[in-house]
């Protein structure tokens, strides 16, 4: 158990190419970070250059209260799950968890314990003599965290682990992982591109986006208030609706006050609630900013529509997935595409034009220019 | 449709009978004529074994008394052995050093190395003399050097070819568990590596046990192997041969290698499909 501490760490390959941008992060001991963002993002970079694996360009970075920019990565106290599992293929599953505490010429009977011990934890127990093509694709996964579990490492790196393995073996070695997590109390950082392993795994996520970090924070704030654009796309599934239009904030409304300040898209006028109208708004009044509704935030039903006659739009259904117990209907508003996820008792049809009603009390407001988001 | 069937399956069968034939015919006529007097063997090279031309034995004890067998043997034995080890060893770590640093260096090592695979032996026969006159190679530890000189185009060409294949993955799990570099490689690399290292350990074995040309150029007089033993031992003054010994002595002398052969086939089909199929 460490924390980890990441000092305007920067890392830039041969050929000028900068992967990682004064990258700052504080992970805490036994905390759960997911870092996130698309490919290319830099993700993975920062991932190896905590493991030691990439040389970092500049910044700091420590491990607990050491400095390892230097140090080798046998000497981290790490271990390291790979997406391609890279387990050793000449190798019986015992030989691949046991190769790193014979290295440290740990003596053989210590060794049989944590072997065991680790492959009783994964249920992989009667698997200790095989070898890895033998396996399917989630043993070798549990092999794979097996090798790292033995050591004992005071941080644990994942690096895609799961983007291998079918739909449903990868959602239930999430909750294994979680549990997993729970169980050994050690510090994990853990890198994806899939959103929902983020916001379902990570006790923090950091979302990064061409070296940068975006925003860090914990799942729901992340969902919640979205620092920019960027992330409010990213994170959330179906993405989250964007449309454009112009914000009209009167100087003579008192913050919180009566609900004149609306944003126009089109004809259309979405009137903010008073809880939305802060003073910080004066400063965009009269500009483009986007509009982010999330798909749960879109209302077909006749009752909300009622209640909220100031936040409808009318739109056309282009698709209408059911889900089961909801349904995506894929709307076409003016120029844009939006998706809402409504109750599956909806009356909406594909090919209907339909009236569809905002939340405004959850919608999120962006500067156009810089993209930041202005409610918070 | 049956019939359609069955006609290409025996015009299959015919076509891979009369290949393996071809192949193999060569060896059957030396081991056939390896049990032949003298005379017939001059008579009819083809003729089929027969009670008269039959000879038991006798071409083989006079082979192995005429000629220092096991002298010859001892040194082909030893030349080639240590020289496959010295090629396996030192090309498969060239081929990883070329396949993971990569940078401008490396590129034109590599391409230096392809290209000493496709330079004809003939072309660099005289240089060579010279060179290993000079640096006194004229001796079985000596022409070591020069098979690993000769054997490293081709060897480095096919290791790079499969570790390109190893994801580096596995490399970096090591290191992480705790491997120096030369663990790395002695650990992990080259037992992954085993299948094209048998390939051309056989590769290897089977050129230099049966090389001739560059041992005669460079041996000193006193060391033979097995080829030139054979071909100074049985021919005589004014181009007599003594083609029954001659014959005895070329059937002991390709045992060893299709020993080797049989017991690494399994090995050399595993190396040719590696990394074809991503496991």
């Amino acid at each position: 158990m460490a924390s980890i501490s990441l000092q305007h760490i920067v890392k830039v390959y041969s050929g000028g190419v900068t992967a990682v941008n004064d990258f700052n992060l504080e992970i805490k001991s036994e905390e759960f970070i997911v870092l996130v963002g698309p490919s290319g993002c830099g993700k993975s970079t920062v991932l190896r250059m905590i493991a030691g694996l990439e040389e970092i360009t500049g910044g700091e970075l420590y491990i607990g209260e050491r400095l390892v920019n230097e140090v080798s990565p046998k000497d981290r106290d790490i271990a390291m799950v790979f997406q391609t599992y890279a387990l050793y293929p000449h190798m019986t599953v015992y030989k691949n968890m046991a190769f790193s505490l014979e290295l440290k010429k740990m003596p053989k009977d210590e060794i049989d314990l944590r072997v065991r011990e680790a492959a009783r934890v994964l249920d992989i127990e009667h698997l200790l003599t095989r070898k890895p093509k033998a396996l399917s694709g989630g043993q070798r996964q549990r092999v794979a965290l097996g090798r790292a579990m033995v050591r004992n490492p005071a941080v644990f790196l994942l690096d895609e682990p799961l983007s291998n393995l079918d739909a449903k073996l990868r959602a239930s070695m999430r909750t294994e992982l979680i549990k997993l997590h729970g169980r050994l109390g050690t510090t994990f950082v853990y890198v994806t591109h899939d959103q929902t392993e983020a916001m379902t795994m990570g006790d923090r996520i950091v979302v990064m986006k061409d070296g940068l970090v975006q925003q860090v924070d914990t799942p729901q704030n992340l969902y919640d208030m979205p620092c920019n654009v960027f992330v409010a796309g990213f994170i959330g599934s179906p993405q989250m609706n964007i449309l454009k239009g112009v914000l009209h904030r009167n100087t003579d409304d008192a913050a919180g006050a009566d609900g004149k300040s609306y944003v126009e898209i089109g004809e259309d006028k979405l009137y903010l609630p008073p809880e939305k109208c802060s003073n910080a708004l004066l400063a965009f009044a009269q500009r483009d900013v986007f509009v982010g509704i999330r798909s749960e935030d879109l209302h077909d039903d006749e009752a909300f529509l009622a209640e909220n006659p100031n936040a409808v739009i009318t739109a056309k259904v282009d698709v209408a997935e059911l889900m089961g117990s909801e349904v995506y209907l894929y709307l076409q508003y003016r120029e844009t595409s939006l998706t809402a996820r409504v109750a599956p008792n909806t009356t909406s049809r594909i090919g209907d034009t339909v009236k569809i009603g905002i939340d405004v009390s959850k919608i999120h407001l962006f500067d156009a220019l810089s993209e930041r988001n202005i409610l918070i | 449709m049956k019939v359609k069937r069955s006609a290409s399956k025996t015009l299959t069968y015919t076509v891979l009978i009369i290949m393996v034939l071809v192949c193999v015919a060569p060896l059957l006529i030396i081991l056939m004529n390896s049990f032949k007097g003298k005379l017939f063997i001059s008579d009819d090279l083809f003729a089929f074994l027969t009670p008269q031309s039959f000879v038991g034995g006798a071409n083989y004890v006079s082979g192995v008394t005429k000629m220092n067998f096991v002298g010859a043997f001892g040194t082909s034995l030893f030349v080639t052995v240590a020289s496959v080890i010295l090629i396996v060893f030192l090309c498969s770590m060239t081929a990883w050093y070329l396949v993971r640093v990569k940078n401008k260096f490396t590129s034109v090592l590599f391409y230096l190395f392809v290209f000493a695979m496709i330079v004809p032996f003939q072309m660099v026969m005289f240089t060579m003399s010279w060179v290993s006159n000079r640096l006194s190679l004229g001796n079985p530890v000596g022409i070591l050097v020069l098979y690993l000189g000769f054997g490293a185009g081709l060897s480095v060409f096919i290791f790079t070819g499969f570790l390109k294949s190893i994801p580096i993955d596995i490399e970096e799990a090591a290191i992480i568990d705790g491997c120096t570099p030369m663990q790395v490689f002695f650990k992990v690399v080259f037992p992954i590596m085993r299948p094209t290292i048998i390939t051309v350990a056989i590769l290897d074995v089977m050129w230099i046990w049966n090389d001739y040309l560059l041992p005669l150029i460079v041996l000193d007089t006193g060391y033979t192997t097995l080829p030139i033993a054979i071909q100074k031992i049985f021919t005589g003054g004014y181009g007599a041969v003594d083609m029954g010994g001659l014959m005895a002595m070329l059937v002991l002398s390709i045992i060893p290698i299709i020993i080797f052969y049989l017991a690494a086939q399994k090995h050399i089909i595993e190396g040719v499909v590696a990394g074809a199929v991503k496991g």
